[in-house]
């Protein structure tokens, strides 16, 4: 990786970005994490591989985020069994036990996705400079991953569409609940467990963001890709409408 | 299941024209065992939702043909509508556009605010095989056919009547001048842009006809005896109208109303809308959230368009750009919505129905 620039921040934006980059970086591992579960309820040798290359894709990414902490003297903190995280790797879990490939993709790929690409879009036109362009280029990696399940999860509504949506429904609820939670305006289920200090969302605005903005724009990049899907608007609306404010 | 599977016969862009409409959508959604959301909530929300199609609708023609279609969402704020949120309204319609053509529908009318797109003049759109429409030629038939029908009513002789448009250089606007500039005693222009109104009142200019222009409408209010509010503005001022003008509000918002006690509401309608007799229904159907009409089955002017277009199979782009709308074209639009039984809607307002002065209750 490159040189990296000093940091000239103040004590509230160090520590909002401090807490963003823990929060990426946890976020890379529950991937890597999922990915590599994934591998093992896949029987095509290719799309085995796949997927394990896709965990050490995320593990790249994770690095990346690592890396450019130390460099900057960010103390960031890793919790992968905080209540969000380890929530959602428990849903992922739950349906990796059971060998359900398409559900795994749908958290992994579709979800998860969609929230890192939107959230690491913002943060890095937000931060601009070399974190800027690292979380930009992650972006764009993650991007290809939610293309590249778009493709098979097509393919699987084609072959039984109402049984794929009501599937796909049951997940939904199952996991983007938690997801919506995790970006409520307020902590829902209280501290986060990743935070250093207070919930980084109300000091969002020292670096030029805000949650709800954040969550809308994942929320609409998620809705965007249930349509490439080929998931009907009528459902996907209520969907989202009925997810936690 | 999937969406873009299927065929429609029609699809209809829009947007909702309040927040309290939107909120109350959502909250339908979310029962019954979600807590209801505020509108502040609510609008932390959707605005970042993109286009999506959000109900079907069936149509049922006098003839007894049947129509099935679509609305589409734009998910466009009601409170963001003026030009500095154009780049990104404009971006949504596009985005809405897509998406009709993805679901096969054949024909499309863009509602309200989204025929700005249409308006524009974007040839392109009508190259493939979904046509598009602003639907403003029947909503100015509807207009004018409404004015002349409580114009009789009420016993006024059009013939010797001052009639004020405000609005008179938007597509429907000029469609109102040309029905009317030989059927009314004067015409009264107004419209906020100089320059425009300027063209407007050119044409008119050298065919005999009495006619007044204003940017300022205290300047023309006084004289008019029916009032057209054609107009994509929420502050028009109506003082210093006659007594018993008739007003046919017919703008965006529609909040003319606001401007007279509840009681003085009689002589005022909203105009541009058409009664389906055969019926229509949506699937889901979220008529008690989203159907704010004092009687069944009513609809705007423009979405009617695309139905009669449907019913008619005649999948072209009936209405587009500025200033295209032809007598001709409305009455054979007017004409086609008998047909099919599509009528003029009962007069109403916001308070309900109304009372021409002296009258019952008119219900057609």
């Amino acid at each position: 990786m490159e040189a990296l620039e000093p940091l000239q921040l103040t004590l509230e934006e160090t520590n909002v970005i401090t807490d963003i980059f823990s929060q990426a970086i946890t976020g890379e591992l529950i991937g890597m994490s999922n990915f590599a579960s994934l591998a093992d309820t896949i029987d095509d040798p290719y799309e085995k591989m796949e997927a394990v290359e896709h965990a050490n894709s995320e593990r790249n990414h994770a690095e990346g985020f690592m890396h450019y902490a130390k460099k900057n003297g960010l103390k960031t903190n890793i919790n992968l069994n905080s209540i969000y995280w380890g929530n959602v790797r428990k849903q992922f879990l739950s349906y990796a036990h059971k060998k359900n490939f398409i559900a795994c993709l749908i958290i992994q790929e579709v979800m998860l996705e969609s929230f890192a690409v939107a959230m690491y879009t913002d943060v890095a036109h937000a931060l601009g400079g070399k974190a800027g362009d690292l979380f930009l280029r992650i972006a764009e990696e993650e991007k290809e991953h939610l293309e590249h399940s778009s493709d098979i999860l097509r393919a699987a509504l084609e072959r039984n569409p109402e049984a794929f949506v009501n599937k796909f429904e049951e997940i939904h609820f199952n996991c983007m609940t938690i997801l919506s939670e995790f970006t409520a305006t307020t902590d829902l289920r209280g501290h986060c467990g990743v935070c250093n200090g207070d919930c980084m969302k109300g000091s969002l605005h020292h670096i030029g963001l805000d949650i709800e903005t954040l969550r809308g724009n994942a929320l609409a990049l998620y809705a965007q890709s249930l349509d490439d899907i080929g998931i009907p608007g009528e459902k996907s609306i209520v969907w989202i409408a009925r997810l936690p404010a | 299941m999937d969406s873009t599977s299927s065929s429609l016969d029609f699809a209809i862009i829009g947007h909702q024209d309040s927040w309290q409409t939107i909120t109350s959508f959502i909250n339908t959604l979310r029962k019954p065992d979600l807590p209801e959301l505020s509108i502040e909530q609510t609008k932390k929300v959707f605005p970042f939702i993109p286009p999506r199609e959000i109900y079907k609708i069936d149509v049922t023609s006098a003839t007894g043909r049947k129509v099935k279609g679509a609305y589409i969402e734009t998910f466009i704020e009601p409170d963001k509508l003026t030009a500095e949120y154009a780049r990104k309204n404009v971006c949504k319609v596009m985005k809405a556009i897509a998406l009709a053509t993805k679901i096969g529908a054949k024909i499309v009318t863009l509602g309200g605010f989204t025929s700005i797109v249409l308006e524009g003049k974007v040839a392109a759109l009508n190259e493939g095989r979904t046509h598009f429409t602003t639907g403003n030629t029947l909503t100015a038939a509807f207009i004018v056919k409404a004015v002349e029908k409580a114009a009789c009513q009420k016993g006024f002789q059009l013939g010797k009547s001052n009639v004020l448009i405000i609005g008179a250089t938007g597509d429907i606007g000029i469609a109102c001048m040309d029905y009317f500039k030989n059927k009314v005693g004067q015409l009264l222009l107004c419209a906020r842009n100089k320059s425009r109104l300027q063209q407007v009142s050119n044409s008119v200019m050298g065919e005999q006809i009495q006619y007044k222009s204003s940017v300022f409408l205290d300047e023309l209010i006084a004289e008019a005896d029916v009032i057209i509010g054609v107009a994509s503005s929420s502050n028009i001022n109506l003082a210093g109208c006659k007594p018993g003008v008739l007003i046919c509000d017919a703008g965006y918002p529609k909040n003319m109303d606001a401007a007279f006690e509840n009681n003085a509401l009689n002589d005022l309608f909203h105009g541009g809308m058409g009664q389906v007799k055969g019926g229509y229904s949506f699937m889901p159907d979220y008529s008690k959230e989203v159907y704010s009409f004092p009687v069944p089955h009513v609809a705007y002017g423009c979405t009617l368009e695309a139905v009669v277009l449907a019913l008619e199979s005649k999948y072209e782009a009936y209405s587009f750009g500025k200033g295209n709308i032809t007598v001709d074209n409305m009455e054979k639009m007017y004409s086609l919505c008998q047909k099919h039984g599509i009528t003029l809607s009962p007069f109403y307002n916001s308070s309900g129905l109304c009372k021409m002065k002296g009258e019952e209750a008119i219900n057609f």
